[in-house]
C-alpha cells in the first residue's frame, strides 16, 4: 500500500517467514523477543544499531522481496526473557480450550 | 549486541512450541504471493524523511486507546483502526494496548519498540533527511479478517504519510 503510493518501506521483522505468505518489499529479520523488536528497556546502542541496520537496506536492497538476516543476539537466553502478557491473549485461551 | 553476521534468524527462537505450531501452520514453505510492490528509494538516506509504524497498539495519551474489549468479545477478531503519533511522542505521552505482548517495556521505554528518540538521534548525525513530523501504530492481532486493516487503515496511513511527503517507512511488528 505505501509502496504503491511512492514511500519505500523496510519492515523489521521476528516472524519474517511471513514474507512467503503476503511478500514484503524488504525484509529485516531480527531475532528478538516479541514486544521489543529494536532491543531491550534502556539498551540504547542496540536500539540505535539495529534502527541503523534496517535502515540501510532501504538503500543497499537490490529487488523486492530481499530478506536481510540481522546479526543481532538478544542478551538473555529464552527461557529467561518474558514477553508474555500476564493473562493469555483471547484467542491462545479459546485455542487452548478447544484442544482441552 | 551485534553477533555472527552469516546467522540465519530463527523466527521461532521465543515463540514456544505453542505459539510456533499456531502461527507457523499458516505459512508455506514457498511464496504464495504473485507480485510484491517496490518503490527504489528516491534518494540517498541521509536525505530522506523517515517515518516510523508500530505494530503495538499505541495511541497518544488524551486520543482514543485501542478497543481491546472488542477482541475480548471476539477472539478471533481485532481492532483494525489506525492512530498518529506525533515525533516527541515518550513512554509518558503514549499508551499501548495490546492482549498478545507484555506491554510493560514499551510503557518503560517507547524506543524498543518505536525509537523516536534514536531517530531523533541519526538524523542530528546525519543518518537521515528528517524524523516526520508523524508516526503511526495499528494493533497487529487482527485474527481471521484483515479487511478493515487493508481497505481502510493502511490506505489512509498512505495517504498521510503522502501529504508529509515521508520517503522511506520502518514498519515494525511486535
Amino acid at each position: 500500500m505505501l509502496e504503491a503510493v511512492g514511500i519505500a518501506t523496510v519492515t523489521l521483522n521476528m516472524i519474517w517467514v511471513y514474507h512467503r505468505l503476503i511478500g514484503m518489499p524488504r525484509v529485516a529479520a531480527i531475532e528478538h523477543p516479541f514486544g521489543r523488536p529494536y532491543g531491550d528497556v534502556d539498551d540504547v546502542d542496540t536500539q540505535r544499531e539495529v534502527l541503523r541496520a534496517a535502515l540501510a537496506l532501504a538503500e543497499t536492497a537490490a529487488e523486492a522481496g530481499t530478506v536481510e538476516h540481522l546479526p543481532f543476539v538478544w542478551h538473555e537466553d529464552p527461557k529467561q526473557t518474558s514477553w508474555h502478557p500476564a493473562e493469555p491473549s483471547p484467542i491462545i485461551a479459546l485455542m487452548k480450550k478447544r484442544r482441552g | 549486541m551485534p553477533g555472527d553476521a552469516a546467522r540465519t534468524v530463527d523466527p521461532w527462537r521465543f515463540a514456544g512450541g505453542f505459539i510456533a505450531k499456531a502461527l507457523g501452520g499458516a505459512i508455506p514453505d514457498e511464496a504464495a504471493y504473485e507480485t510484491i510492490p517496490w518503490t527504489p528509494l528516491a534518494k540517498p538516506l541521509s536525505e530522506c524523511k523517515v517515518a516510523l509504524l508500530s505494530t503495538a497498539g499505541l495511541s497518544m495519551r488524551g486520543d482514543e486507546p485501542f478497543d481491546m474489549e472488542y477482541e475480548r468479545q471476539n477472539p478471533t477478531r481485532g481492532d483494525s483502526s489506525w492512530r498518529r503519533l506525533r515525533s516527541d511522542a515518550t513512554s509518558a505521552s503514549i499508551e499501548a494496548n495490546h492482549l498478545h505482548i507484555d506491554t510493560s517495556y514499551i510503557e518503560r521505554d517507547l524506543n524498543v519498540a518505536l525509537p523516536l528518540d534514536r531517530l531523533r538521534e541519526l538524523e542530528t548525525a546525519g543518518g537521515i533527511g528528517s524524523v516526520a513530523e508523524s508516526h503511526y501504530s495499528i494493533m497487529g492481532f487482527q485474527g481471521n479478517d484483515s479487511s478493515g486493516l487493508v481497505e481502510q487503515s493502511a490506505p489512509a496511513i498512505a495517504e498521510a504519510m503522502k501529504s508529509e511527503e515521508v520517503d522511506l517507512a520502518l514498519l515494525a511488528p511486535v
